[in-house]
């Protein structure tokens, strides 16, 4: 069973198979097409030299989840890594979670929502929180590498605790919002006993692109965003801003350091402010995307441009402030998505926004040092609250076989 | 804290923009008052002088033709854009036309001349004209601005000098009505760079070693807890002689300094919107006064405020938009009603008493409120 993929299992089994309109696809193979498409038909490979889902060109939906051990031992912990990456290739190849699914008296190891669903370009991504290092029980206090520590308290911070941290995470991206759902589901099923979930989140639009064959999406600011991002086609970037090399504990050498932010967007205030404002604040063309004082998305900023003695870009203007120009030459790759979650209880407002998601080589030089920037004076403030903040150090990939985290733990 | 606030409009865009204001978009018979007149003739060779220079702001193009039948027509263009054109000019015939132009290099084009193309170099910054019903909004929303620093200044005083001499119980009392009138004209202080950050700063928006105002005082005064504990008995005036003194001096320089400050009426409708956008953001949640609990004095100062705001830049919108004018009033009055339920005394109720209901009856008026303020700004221009 594990072999057979999950359209095929509904050719084989004939099970509606022509209802839904499959028929002529039972005899689909993964992986015989590009891993880059995004009809779905689509999947990126889940062992490697790093983890998918971070170069992989950002898929359109996420389900995100942080988890906490709950009674922490060396080799529950190894156990459930195994088992969560041999999980994570399998879905990830379009295949059924585990191999007990067609017995009648045994609850089917895959929860099924997914049966008839292609791969959609699915990645599983893991990462350790500074929170598990600490963990009594477990010996890992000695191997937390230095660069992973608990993001400092930023200005314009409104965290919420239940939002926040969490030992172990789970990225989960795709095109399909099912299979991203599915992913955090069955891992969260398989780990049970093992981990409690803390939080979670659904993203359903991504805000940035990693890849120069991606258009540069739009935010729920309707501007567009992380038009100046790191490309994964950019190696020598990639290399210089994202993947740990020498500098960090050997386990962490090909892996990467993830910080998220839950960061509410006040829509209702910003709809209502003027476009020359919102243009302002962000420093962007908002339709053209092009920098304030260009015509084209991908130009240079012009941070020397003035007119009538002011600056073109506001000296407050977000582009200006995150930019690397701004920063250093530090860079970050983005990877966040659009979510919402329903009406603020107490506002009777939409809670939405974005749940921004970057990677970098060290968290403390790269997004701490850019945030303390926009934090205090971005222009941006005005529209947003970090209300959640989570750092993780992503491993490097798992050869075929092993797990992600065996370099921490094997 | 709130930095949009009075942020000049900007007049990239406009050309016209700022030309309604005078003239008129384009073409125009009527020269508007203080036009700098330029006479041009049109010849055989072109358009004479085919070099110019004028300082920005209204200028009135008198265009005559001595005798040529090769050109009969000027334009001026910024780039490929034409502003403003005079045709048809025949031998003899003169024309005219109005432009309030901005600092920039434009192009006079007389077709058919044996030099097409000259330049009009612009020079200088642009002052709007206003009109008698602008200079009047600006005049009536510069005396409240004046009244209610002269009433910050007074009020912060006693509260000022309670806590110089350790009375935290006084200060207590005194420190909500210190808090109103500056939150009724909190845009403007904005304006003043690091001002506004000193005076009404909260903990988390500057860093630790930059936080001071009333807000510094405030959490030491209710003890620094949150969660609405005894400040009867953890709270202090501890260390806080210094920072009082700077707030009262800040309060003066904002008293000083907004005497000079220049308003336009769009600004002052903007600010009415930013006022709003503070309620919305700071006060309904609680976080502006998460010490003293108090929110809900600076969300009714924030309300007048931007009555005032509004009240000022009124008739020029009810020239445009007599029904939006008549809603905007309504829904002040259906803000001020929700906000009654929770008046106590002078004050209000503490936030810490509303229900996330109460809340959220409170943010939806003000978003319905702020929505058709939001219309405002563009109408009183346009």
């Amino acid at each position: 069973m594990t072999e057979l993929t999950r359209r095929r299992l509904l050719a084989s089994a004939g099970v509606g198979a022509a209802g839904i309109g499959l028929g002529g696809v039972g005899g689909y193979l993964v992986g015989s097409e590009s891993a880059e498409a995004d009809d779905g038909t689509g999947s990126v490979p889940f062992y490697g030299e790093h983890q998918a889902g971070i170069a992989t060109p950002a898929q359109d939906r996420l389900h995100f989840a942080a988890f906490d051990l709950v009674d922490p031992s060396p080799s529950a912990l190894r156990d459930l890594l195994r088992e969560w990456s041999a999980a994570a290739a399998e879905m990830t190849a379009g295949q059924m979670v585990g191999d007990v699914n067609d017995m009648q008296l045994a609850p089917p190891d895959d929860t099924g929502e997914t049966v008839g669903l292609l791969p959609s370009r699915l990645t599983v991504t893991f990462g350790f929180g500074p929170s598990l290092f600490e963990r009594r029980g477990l010996g890992l206090a000695g191997k937390r590498p230095a660069a992973l520590r608990d993001i400092p308290p930023l200005p314009a911070d409104e965290l919420n605790e239940g939002e926040s941290g969490g030992d172990i995470c789970v990225q989960a991206c795709s095109d399909d919002p099912q299979v991203a759902f599915h992913a955090v589901r069955n891992l969260a099923r398989i780990g049970r006993g093992t981990v409690v979930m803390r939080w979670s989140h659904l993203g359903f639009g991504r805000t940035a692109s990693t890849s120069r064959s991606q258009e540069t999406p739009r935010n729920l600011m309707g501007f567009k965003d992380g038009t100046a991002n790191i490309k994964a086609e950019d190696g020598e970037a990639m290399d210089r801003f994202v993947w740990v090399g020498g500098e960090g504990p050997a386990w962490m050498r090909g892996g990467t350091y993830m910080v998220t932010r839950r960061i509410r967007m006040l829509l209702e205030i910003w709809d209502r402010s003027a476009l020359a404002d919102q243009e302002e604040t962000i420093g962007r063309d908002k339709y053209k995307g092009a920098p304030l004082g260009g015509s084209e998305e991908f130009e240079a900023l012009d941070l020397e441009a003035e007119q009538g003695g002011k600056p073109v870009i506001p000296v407050d203007a977000h582009v200006r402030l995150a930019s690397a120009s701004a920063n250093g030459g530090e860079r970050i790759l983005r990877r966040g998505y659009s979510f919402t979650d329903g009406v603020d209880e107490s506002l009777g407002e939409l809670e939405a926004g974005l749940f921004f998601i970057c990677f970098q080589r060290d968290p403390e030089s790269q997004f701490v040092a850019i945030q303390r920037r926009l934090g205090s004076s971005d222009a941006l403030n005005e529209y947003i609250k970090h209300v959640g903040s989570a750092v993780f150090a992503v491993p490097p990939g798992a050869r075929s076989g092993g797990y992600v985290g065996e370099t921490l733990l094997g | 804290m709130n930095r949009l606030a009075l942020r000049p409009l900007p007049i990239a865009a406009g050309i016209c923009l700022v030309a309604l204001f005078a003239a008129g978009c384009g073409t125009s018979d009527d020269a508007p008052a203080g036009a700098k007149k330029m006479a041009f003739t049109l010849t055989d060779a072109g358009c004479e002088p085919n070099s110019a220079k004028a300082p920005a702001g209204p200028i009135n193009f008198e265009v005559e033709n001595a005798g040529t039948s090769k050109v009969t027509e000027l334009e001026v263009l910024d780039g490929e854009t034409i502003l403003g054109e005079v045709e048809n000019l025949s031998d003899g015939l003169s024309g005219s036309f109005s432009l309030t132009l901005e600092k920039g290099e434009y192009t006079l084009y007389c077709p058919g001349g044996d030099e097409e193309k000259g330049t009009l170099a612009v020079s200088g910054e642009l002052k709007a004209e206003n009109s008698p019903e602008v200079e009047a909004a600006i005049a009536q929303y510069r005396k409240y601005l004046e009244q209610n620093t002269a009433a910050l200044v007074a009020a912060t005083e006693p509260f000022v000098a309670a806590v110089v001499a350790g009375n935290a119980a006084k200060a207590r009392l005194l420190y909500p009505a210190a808090r109103i009138p500056y939150e009724r004209i909190e845009p403007v202080a904005e304006s003043f760079g690091t001002l506004d950050p000193r005076i009404d700063a909260r903990e988390n928006d500057v860093p630790a070693s930059e936080f001071e105002g009333f807000h510094r005082i405030e959490k030491a005064l209710w003890g620094g807890s949150t969660a609405g504990l005894k400040p009867v008995v953890i709270g202090s005036t501890a260390g806080m002689a210094p920072v009082a003194k700077q707030l009262l001096a800040d309060v003066e320089e904002l008293q000083a300094r907004v005497k000079n400050v220049e308003l336009q009426a769009v600004q002052i409708a903007n600010g009415a919107n930013e006022l709003l956008g503070e309620v919305s953001a700071s006060k309904i949640t609680g976080e502006e006064e998460r010490y003293s609990h108090t929110d809900l004095v600076d969300f009714e100062a924030n309300v007048e405020g931007a009555e005032v705001a509004f009240e000022a830049v009124e008739p020029l919108l009810s020239e445009k938009d007599p029904e939006l004018a008549k809603e905007i009033e309504a829904s002040f009055e259906d803000v001020y009603a929700s906000l009654e339920p929770y008046r106590r005394g002078n004050g209000f109720v503490s936030y810490t008493d509303l229900s996330k209901a109460d809340t959220r009856k409170l943010a939806q008026e003000i978003d319905a409120l702020a929505e058709e303020l939001s219309q405002v700004p563009a109408q009183i221009v346009g």
